[in-house]
């Protein structure tokens, strides 16, 4: 019986469904994580009857076909990257970034990662890394015995030195920005590389050009909405037990079937 | 009596089928712009069964079959998504879409772009817009879907809107004609379509599937039993049959 086959994919994709959210829900504080929504499509149909086919001899046509559908296959998990809202921290190298782009950072083999987490610290020579020690683009160290340290809506990063009044710049932090940011491809540490989907990077200015305004002393929250995830979970648990009945009365149904003429 | 197991099977059938439609409209409670199919029985007449040994013997069998599945063209409710590219149709409008095999439709709004900044699906098919499909240039920012489809955009440091095009809504005067073709398209086959007029395109949001779960699950129950009343009933036949075989030729001695 088809209907059990079914519900056996609606089952699955309802188990992937709540992996995805549960992964939501288990990033619900990490700093600039962007959500995901699995995403579903049926599947092929058979057409028992075709619409449109001859009905009769007398030529009439079939105004409905039969259609039996296979069930349901997910095509993706992709990302929603909305704004996170920022909040407050007061550490002079948090950064956030509200609009579009991300922080690029140069990884151990030479190649470049790309973040919305601006959880930066120095490291001992003085230049500004992320939490893992990896550099961010373009390189900038700020001397040990400078004070104030300011970074500017775009980016550009100052200090005072002792003895002088006035700041110095020190360096320009750069932001990237991808045509379709949604295909860039997760690899941990809230860090993300570019693939054929995602198109070339593009560097460019913070505030400037549509790129995203840095904002010091602040962080950007995870854009996970505790309530709607709950609510999509609840979902899903339903629609996956609804498929488990479907399952069971299949059963039932062959059952009695073949428990006939014993 | 062999007619009542025929007929009993008939049935059956029709139930199994019915049944796998459900658990297809089940299995697609999740999917975005889904829309309902439903059953549709109709007697069929058995012009063949004529037995000249039984005294009705003009009489003829009734079977059933069924006659089609009818889509619920109804909306799906409107799921707010805050993303730019999600886009849901008021209306019974659908968005068309280039596939493999030509132009198809969906009410699937999830769109993103691909590496050279093109409307694609979910699937990776080009979003048609008015005149074809529509590009976003790299410095393209503030995304705008204005109630008529018209895609606005802020391009670089320019502070005026610029077009990117219009979302093409088509629809169809017999949308029961439209064939499912699975991955949330459906191809025109030999319904007409014509330029949509009363439907808008909502941003931010996604239409999701409009299956009614608690219609599905009761319909489900009520398939199963009326599948366990036939069971039953092609057991008393056989029963029946037996007893009658039995007592015949129970020769007394």
């Amino acid at each position: 019986m088809q209907a059990l086959h079914t519900a056996a994919t609606g089952m699955a994709a309802q188990e992937l469904n709540v992996q995805v959210i549960s992964n939501n829900i288990a990033n619900l504080r990490t700093t600039g994580f962007k959500k995901q929504t699995a995403s579903f499509q049926d599947l092929i149909y058979e057409h028992v009857r075709r619409v449109g086919a001859q009905a009769s001899d007398q030529g009439t046509i079939l105004p409905v076909g039969v259609d039996i559908g296979g069930g349901v296959k997910t095509v993706g998990t992709p990302r929603s990257m909305t704004q996170g809202t920022l909040s407050q921290t007061g550490n002079d190298l948090d950064l956030a970034l509200s609009g579009e782009g991300f922080f690029k950072i140069l990884m151990p083999d030479g190649s470049y990662q790309y973040t919305r987490d601006g959880t930066f610290q120095m490291d001992n020579q003085g230049r500004v890394v992320t939490a893992q020690g990896n550099p961010v683009q373009p390189t900038m160290t700020i001397p040990n015995n400078a004070s104030g340290l300011a970074v500017s809506e775009q980016g550009q990063v100052s200090v005072t030195l002792p003895g002088s009044s006035t700041s110095t710049i020190v360096g320009q932090l750069g932001v990237t920005r991808f045509i379709n940011k949604a295909g860039l491809q997760p690899v941990g540490n809230n860090q993300f590389t570019e693939t054929p989907s995602s198109g070339a990077p593009q560097d460019g200015t913070a505030n400037s050009e549509g790129y995203g305004k840095i904002t010091q002393g602040s962080l950007e929250q995870a854009n996970v909405d505790v309530v709607s995830e709950m609510s999509d979970l609840i979902a899903a648990q339903r629609a996956y037990e609804m498929n488990a009945k479907v399952i069971s009365a299949a059963d039932q149904m062959m059952q009695s079937t073949t428990a006939l003429f014993r | 009596m062999q007619n009542a197991l025929l007929i009993g099977l008939s049935r059956q059938m029709t139930l199994e089928r019915q049944m796998d439609v459900i658990a297809n409209n089940v299995a697609n409670a999740n999917t975005n712009g889904f829309k309902a199919d439903h059953s549709l029985f109709e007697e069929f007449l058995n012009s063949n069964a004529r037995e000249d040994n039984f005294i009705a013997s003009d009489r003829r069998v009734s079977y059933v079959q069924d006659r089609g599945t009818f889509r619920d063209t109804g909306p799906g409710p409107m799921e707010m998504t805050k993303n730019p590219l999600d886009m849901a149709i008021t209306g019974d409008a659908y968005f068309a879409v280039q596939a493999n095999g030509g132009e198809r439709y969906t009410r699937d709004g999830k769109f993103s772009l691909n590496s050279t900044g093109q409307l694609v699906t979910s699937d990776g098919n080009l979003v048609l817009g008015t005149g074809g499909p529509i590009t976003f240039q790299p410095t393209d920012h503030d995304i705008n879907v204005a109630p008529d489809g018209t895609i606005t955009v802020l391009e670089g440091t320019a502070k005026t809107d610029s077009i990117r095009g219009k979302i093409r809504m088509v629809s169809f005067d017999d949308p029961a004609r439209l064939t499912k073709l699975g991955a949330n398209l459906y191809a025109a086959g030999s319904a007409t379509q014509q330029a949509a007029t009363k439907s808008t395109v909502q941003q931010g949001y996604v239409e999701k599937s409009n299956v009614n779960s608690v219609g599905e699950m009761s319909r489900m129950v009520e398939v199963m039993r009326s599948y366990t009343a036939i069971a039953n009933l092609l057991q008393q036949q056989s029963d029946m049959h037996k007893s009658a075989i039995e007592k015949l030729a129970d020769v007394p001695a």
